[in-house]
């Protein structure tokens, strides 16, 4: 009985001790976390926050004050970039830019789940040699591609119309995108799909009812991508578009910025600012179900 | 991401249309009278594109309503870019048969299109469509190749030293002479440099290519020979590129890493230095970097003043492509943007002092223009032969020096490791 009355008296302060202990460590380590988390994010943001202080400073300060905040701040690059280029407002550039986000997820979305569906669940002639030659379009490098690629848009009359920078993804050329659905699908239980068919679905019904809401993370994931590709394209709009009317905000961007005759770098740092701003959104509202996506990925795997 | 059209099943169908089209399209190329005016009847479409800002697609906008307005039947599709992507995108279009009807073009980019074909020849309608003899000879040769005329300088420029009055009132020193010895220019220098606090002379000019032509050129040499090769020695270059360590050493010429800290601003734009040698159309970029009121434009140092060694640069010219459907109106939109007065009138001396004399009489150029126009009329004695047009690659050698002279501004590199780099590049290069 006295060891066992001496025991509660001598283990509270041990008890007390270490709870204090604990969170003491535990405050340390997030303290010290907390500042690593701080100085890295500090790093990678800098360039971005620096972009926007940037874009608030008059264009004679480029070059002459290398600090980091303007010392004449002003809004002047903001108006002067609203007024648009050679007569074309600056709205049109972003309007040009979400038509062909938008077109390239629905595209990239309905094409690819559809191709992924049939290289996963249908079983046809052929088919590991054209599954084969799907993921050799992701080896060719496509600088090769370019000029085959312009000649056939050319001759179709395709030139200056967003048709050769959608039609390609209306017809799942985006290998990587069907592979990742592919692989999604497989990892679906066939189970499912045969308890349908016992019910009397067909391919488009079990595609419809069954695969699209299972694959939702892949099609999520597949239009974050999408869209973010095609915001941020260069070469293709460069290729495929001349009228000035019909330019995507990165055509617009380098037009403000040309070296052989005088650069408004003020105006070219507030476009690329405002150009940002709408993926950056997108991103914001879309990255729970990236995140989301990509985690339930990792688990069927 | 770029759509690939791959070969799988689903775009079979489009490949095999594509195929058919291009068997029965490639057929169709009007092949047209030679020279004369346009069928004022026929309705034509004109594909016309430029490089610049959007200053520049402003005025060019203008003068397209006005040529419109001359010509009902015309219609001009007026598209821009800035300079990089302008000639990414014509190496796609060249390659794909798909080159505009007329393009504003650059002088160091015509011999590789010119060679290959790409440009139609102007020699039939020169006095027929197309005038020419308000463009001085020697400066009209620029946009020949051979026999054939494929491009027609729009305006001109020459090499020429800015210097920035401000900046030398705030040291308190005496201002470059212009056109006298090099030692001279350099003694300029190294007085600024040491009289004002974060002000330097100028900037280490070894670093440019056009002043090693300079010295070749006053030493009766070309860059290259006549069939397209380095003419001169790697010893010579190391010299060339060793012959400034000096001003390097002594804190002369502005700092290397300084110079990166402003990129892409130069030192001059930046306000750092007094004084830079460029081309004179910079005038009014320079003025729009260094905020200042004025510039000076002076003669670049010489050895020998009475040596030609000076020579008329196109800044830019205008080329039709040879495949054009429409030769009439291309040469017509051609020559009414060479040598109408309106369009000097539109564009001023903004894309090089205008070359023709109807368009420079349109312009009636005045304050810094002015002063650029006086500058180039100052050296006239100076002036000789232009050199052949640059040689295919040209570019990438001229970006190579600039490279190696950042390099060697920095302390990463010596002169004779630098030559040796860029011998063994300019091998690749030319295929020697």
């Amino acid at each position: 009985m006295t060891t066992i009355e001496t025991n509660p008296t001598a283990l509270p302060p041990v008890e007390a001790n270490r709870k204090r202990r604990q969170p003491r460590r535990k405050t340390a380590a997030t303290v010290a976390w907390i500042i690593g988390i701080v100085l890295l994010t500090a790093v990678v943001l800098y360039p971005l926050l620096w972009m926007i202080s940037a874009s608030f400073k008059p264009s004679a300060e480029f070059g002459a004050n290398n600090s980091f905040l303007p010392q004449n701040p002003t809004f002047d690059n903001f108006f002067k970039v609203m007024e648009g280029v050679a007569g074309i407002p600056t709205w049109k550039f972003f309007w040009n830019s979400t038509i062909l986000g938008i077109g390239a997820v629905i595209g990239t979305v309905i094409s690819s789940s559809m191709a992924a569906y049939a290289f996963a669940r249908l079983d046809f002639k052929g088919r590991p040699l054209f599954f084969t030659m799907m993921i050799g379009t992701l080896l060719l490098p496509f600088h090769v591609l370019i000029i085959p690629q312009y000649m056939i848009f050319r001759n179709l009359g395709m030139i200056d119309t967003f048709f050769p920078l959608l039609v390609g993804k209306f017809l799942a050329t985006e290998a990587f995108f069907v592979f990742l659905m592919v692989q999604f699908i497989r990892n679906l239980p066939k189970e499912l799909d045969e308890a349908a068919r016992i019910d009397g679905c067909g391919h488009w019904r079990i595609f419809w009812s069954i695969t699209i809401p299972l694959i939702k993370p892949a099609l999520i994931t597949s239009s974050i991508f999408a869209f973010i590709w095609s915001w941020n394209d260069f070469l293709g709009p460069l290729l495929y578009l001349n009228s000035p009317d019909n330019y995507p905000l990165p055509l617009a961007l380098r037009v403000f910025n040309d070296q052989t005759s005088g650069s408004d770098y003020g105006a070219t740092v507030a476009i690329a600012v405002l150009a940002l701003l709408p993926v950056m959104l997108f991103f914001v509202i879309f990255q729970r179900f990236l995140v989301d996506g990509v985690a339930t990925q990792g688990l069927k795997g | 991401m770029f759509n690939k059209l791959s070969r799988r099943a689903g775009s079979g169908v489009a490949l095999t249309m594509a195929a058919a089209l291009m068997l029965t399209a490639c057929g169709g190329n009007g092949g047209g009278q030679a020279g004369g005016t346009p069928d004022p009847n026929e309705e034509v479409t004109l594909n016309f594109t430029w490089w610049g800002n959007e200053d520049r697609a402003t005025r060019y906008n203008e003068a397209i309503a006005l040529f419109e307005e001359q010509n009902p039947n015309i219609d001009v599709n007026g598209t821009f870019m800035d300079f990089p992507a302008y000639w990414e995108k014509r190496q796609t279009e060249a390659a794909g048969g798909g080159l505009p009807d007329v393009m504003q073009f650059d002088y160091s980019y015509l011999r590789q299109y010119g060679q290959n074909g790409l440009l139609m020849d102007l020699t039939e309608y020169v006095g027929n469509g197309l005038t020419t003899d308000t463009i001085d000879e020697t400066l009209l040769a620029t946009g020949k190749l051979e026999d054939q005329t494929l491009a027609v300088p729009t305006g001109y420029n020459a090499w020429s030293l800015f210097e920035n009055p401000a900046l030398i009132e705030q040291a308190g020193v005496e201002g470059y002479e212009g056109g006298t010895s090099w030692e001279d220019y350099e003694a300029y220098m190294a007085s600024v440099s040491e009289a004002g606090e974060e002000i330097w002379g100028g900037t280490d000019y070894t670093g440019r290519i056009q002043n090693f032509e300079l010295q070749l050129r006053q030493e009766g040499r070309e860059l290259f020979t006549e069939d397209g090769q380095l003419n001169f020695t790697q010893e010579e270059l190391a010299e060339f590129w060793g012959s400034a360590s000096d001003l390097r050493e002594s804190g002369a010429v502005i700092p290397g890493r300084k110079l990166e800290e402003v990129a892409p601003k130069s030192g001059f734009g930046a306000n750092l230095t007094a004084s830079e040698m460029t081309w004179s159309n910079f005038m009014g970029g320079y003025l729009g970097d260094t905020g200042a009121e004025d510039l000076t434009i002076l003669a670049p140092p010489t050895s020998d003043p009475s040596v030609k060694d000076l020579y008329q640069k196109p800044s830019m010219l205008h080329a039709v492509g040879a495949q054009t459907e429409h030769p009439e109106a291309a040469v017509a939109f051609v020559d009414f943007l060479i040598n109408s007065p309106e369009v000097g009138e539109i564009f001023g001396a903004s894309l090089g002092v205008p070359a023709s004399e109807t368009a420079l009489e349109g312009a009636a150029l005045e304050g810094p223009e002015l002063e650029v126009k006086e500058y180039l009329d100052s050296v006239s004695d100076r002036i000789g032969e232009p050199p052949a047009a640059p040689i295919v690659g040209y570019g990438a050698l001229e970006n190579t020096f600039l490279t190696l002279g950042t390099s060697i501004g920095l302390d990463a590199i010596t002169p004779e490791e630098a030559a040796q780099q860029f011998f063994d590049e300019a091998a690749v290069t030319l295929g020697s």
